[in-house]
């Protein structure tokens, strides 16, 4: 981690400093100047911007090392600027508190957006390395002369919106040599490291995620839940857009989602999440699971940046994004599953997600990860391979490996895909299906003693389902009537389904002597 | 701040208007033009060269959005209309919409656009909304209302026709506006009359009926502003004439 310190100002730059509130402000404070534009015949400086160097940065600082409402400016100011002219600005801020912590950081420096643009005649636009301030001639007019009054301002309002702040010290420079030298090794550093621990937070790590129902004309009963694991659908949204929306609109369309309890780990499935979807989806569904592709999997909105499938034959699943117009090797094009799938349901056997959660660490981990998944258009898996395992990267097959499922077969058995083997799930080392060789005997098992023995409890491809037809909900132990067999067969099956929902499209019965080997 | 929307039939000439509105508005009022019609071609006619639209940023968003890891992605699409969106003419701004969106969802993106665009537009004294006859985006909401409607129309049966649906539109949208308005344009051999009667059967206050300017189609002619146009001839007049109906006296006093 960046050491947390004061910067060290060089001893032959001007530097001016004051200590204390101040009584009076030359302008106006209100949250009505947010959104103000100062048009470049009104500004008196630009800070920042496209031609300087800019910057803001938030320290978390030991209580002692922080003098309270100090303000230190360093480089020319406001006064000494020439007009119409653009000036490097770095605005840093010391915070001590007893619950200030690196991590709240970030979320304290990116209110100085907020309360900069209650100043009025002052333009704060961007954030980090980016920002762009125009101060306006009006302002100047009015009385001001000195960033320090700006420090002052802006320090008052953290401390009245953010009272966790005990204690609050600015350093602002202009001198462009100290401006550079304390971005490039003082604030990147501290951005990269940021966003390095983004990668590392996850579900486990927060108390509460957060819903979005912006989707939900289109799709009324669709619940998106938004985890640091797990972002939106559309893609748009993640976790830390779900709280900086909610805090500024707790009613808004990004809620507050309370964990709850956990109540399966691997499938992420948490009561607090149930209850809201309960809720949400108006009674439609009552669990949902984070991380699962086919138990009570997320529903799927319509705005889904790709859509999973499964296929029954190969044991594993397909992905397919919207970009990608040819039919996908289950003979079917993204519209059509997208459309089959849409509109808020939730439906095992088909998963609508954000390429993003591509690079989540629990990616369908209930269901094996990466370790399922058996084809992806070229397109989409070139944006995403350096979050693919490297041990299963070139087992994945695209559009130029194979085009049909028997083509797809033929590449899984080549590369020796863990779905011909049988898949081991990396999340608890379960063995969670059997491979295709253990398949074939179950099948033929059925089928040669079907007259002594209930069938075995069906495998994987049970959830299986193909499109063009509406999901069944079958009431458990249901007797389940098959056709009658062709002649040769004495004595007839009964077949016991327990908690299972089947879809089935089309039932072919052969005779046994049509029976194949090898699975083709 | 007062929001007018100028719309109308293709063709009828609200482009013409709408600049010029902007054009006599702008010394007065701190303005922002808004081009939401794709079809349309409000910055040529106001002789300003445009930036990005809105559509382009937009897709820029969509495309960079999973590389912007913690940064606040509001923020990040605010910065951009900002300082790449929205063109600085020297007495007004310009925001050019653009094409509406491809494929995908827009969802999140529309809805911090829709944050971003109703702070930035209360701060200014007048927009002007130059807009295609089916409001799409007042009925999206990117743009959130409009106090004034102006309907413009010309003789013909199809643009009376398109101006009694854009007031049954704005009807149903609930725009709240305060008041629809129409003017009929490049009106000759007293084809007034049949404006005026359908002004009276609808409901709508006539603003004026601006006749046909020869100057105007030469402009076109050329690919020059409109806004070069004799600021005292007849046309001119009469557009500042409306701009003052709709917007006050020119010291922010509105007259309504």
């Amino acid at each position: 981690m960046v050491e947390r310190k004061k910067i060290e100002i060089p001893a032959d730059v001007k530097k001016i400093e004051s200590v204390g509130e101040e009584a009076e402000f030359p302008f106006d404070i209100s949250p009505m100047y947010e959104g103000e534009r100062i048009r470049k015949n009104e500004m008196h400086v630009e800070l920042g911007g496209t031609e300087q160097p800019g910057f803001e940065l938030v320290l978390a600082l030991p209580e002692e090392e922080v003098e309270d409402m100090k303000v230190t400016v360093v480089g020319p100011d406001l006064e000494e600027m020439e007009e119409g002219k653009a000036y490097p600005y770095a605005m840093i801020y010391y915070v001590a508190g007893s619950q200030v912590e690196t991590d709240l950081e970030p979320v304290i420096e990116r209110r100085n957006h907020d309360f900069q643009n209650y100043l009025e005649g002052y333009m704060h636009l961007n954030q980090r390395y980016d920002i762009w301030i125009r101060i306006g001639k009006g302002s100047v007019k009015k009385g001001l002369k000195s960033l320090v009054q700006i420090a002052k301002a802006t320090m008052m309002l953290f401390k009245n919106e953010l009272p966790f702040i005990e204690k609050i010290e600015a350093l602002y420079i202009t001198d462009a040599t100290l401006v550079e030298k304390t971005l490039n090794e003082v604030a990147m550093p501290i951005y990269e490291e940021r966003d390095a621990r983004v990668e590392a937070l996850h579900d486990e790590d927060v108390d509460e995620f957060y819903s979005c129902t912006l989707c939900q004309s289109f799709a009324p009963t669709n619940v998106c839940v938004i985890s640091p694991d797990r972002p939106s659908l559309c893609g748009a949204i993640s976790w830390f857009d779900g709280r900086a929306a909610a805090k500024v609109d707790p009613e808004g369309p990004n809620r507050a989602v309370p964990k709850g309890d956990l109540v399966d780990e691997v499938g992420g499935e948490y009561s607090g999440v149930n209850e809201f979807a309960k809720e949400e989806s108006g009674g439609e569904y009552e669990r949902i699971k984070l991380h699962s592709f086919f138990e009570y999997p997320h529903t799927s909105c319509g705005c889904f940046e790709v859509i999973g499938f499964y296929m029954p034959e190969v044991d594993g699943i397909g992905w397919v994004h919207r970009g990608y117009a040819e039919p996908a090797p289950n003979g079917l094009p993204f519209s059509t599953m997208a459309g089959q799938t849409g509109g808020g349901k939730q439906i095992a056997g088909f998963l609508g997600v954000g390429i993003s959660y591509f690079r989540s660490k629990k990616f369908i981990q209930a269901d094996g990860g990466w370790y399922r998944v058996v084809w992806m258009p070229k397109d989409l898996k070139e944006r995403i391979a350096k979050y693919i395992p490297d041990d299963v990267r070139d087992k994945i097959a695209t559009e130029e490996d194979a085009k049909t499922i028997d083509e797809l077969k033929e590449f899984l058995k080549k590369v020796n895909h863990p779905v011909v083997t049988g898949v081991v799930r990396p999340v608890d080392g379960k063995k969670i299906t059997d491979g295709w060789v253990e398949e074939e005997e179950v099948v033929e098992e059925a089928v040669a003693e079907e007259v002594e023995a209930p069938a075995q409890p069906v495998q994987q491809p049970v959830q299986m389902q193909p499109m063009q037809m509406q999901p069944m909900q079958m009431p458990m132990q249901l007797p389940l009537q098959l056709p009658q067999l062709p002649a040769q067969q004495a004595g007839g099956v009964r077949l016991v389904i327990k908690d299972a929902k089947i879809y089935i499209d089309k039932i072919v019965i052969k005779k046994p002597e049509e029976k194949k080997k090898g699975g083709k | 701040m007062v929001v007018i929307a100028v719309t109308g039939k293709g063709g009828t000439g609200k482009t013409v208007i709408s600049a010029l509105l902007v054009h006599f508005l702008s010394r007065n009022h701190n303005l922002l033009a808004v081009d939401s019609d794709p079809d349309s071609n409000l910055p040529e006619a106001l002789g300003v060269t445009p930036k990005k639209t809105l559509g382009e940023i937009r897709e820029v968003f969509q495309a960079s959005r999973d590389e912007m890891g913690t940064m606040n992605k509001e923020q990040w699409l605010e910065g951009k209309i900002y300082s790449e969106a929205i063109t600085e003419a020297d007495n007004f701004d310009l925001l050019v919409m653009g094409r509406p969106e491809g494929e995908g969802c827009y969802c999140f993106a529309n809805s911090l656009l829709r944050g971003v665009l109703r702070r930035l537009m209360r701060h200014y004294d007048v927009i002007i909304i130059d807009t295609e006859a089916g409001l799409e985006h007042f009925s999206r909401g990117t743009i959130s209302g409009a106090d004034y409607i102006v309907v413009v129309t010309d003789m013909s049966k199809k643009g009376l026709s398109t101006a009694k649906r854009i007031k049954e539109l704005s009807s149903e949208l609930k725009l709240n506006f305060k008041k629809i308005f129409l003017v009929g344009n490049r009106i000759m051999d007293g084809g007034g009359e049949v404006i005026k009667s359908f002004a009276d059967e609808e409901g709508i206050e006539l603003l004026d009926l601006l006749p046909y300017s020869e100057e105007i189609v030469k402009l076109d002619v050329k690919g020059e502003p409109i806004v070069l146009m004799d600021e005292n001839s007849d046309y001119a007049r009469r557009i500042r004439k409306i701009a003052s109906r709709l917007v006050g006296d020119g010291n922010g006093k509105d007259e309504h």
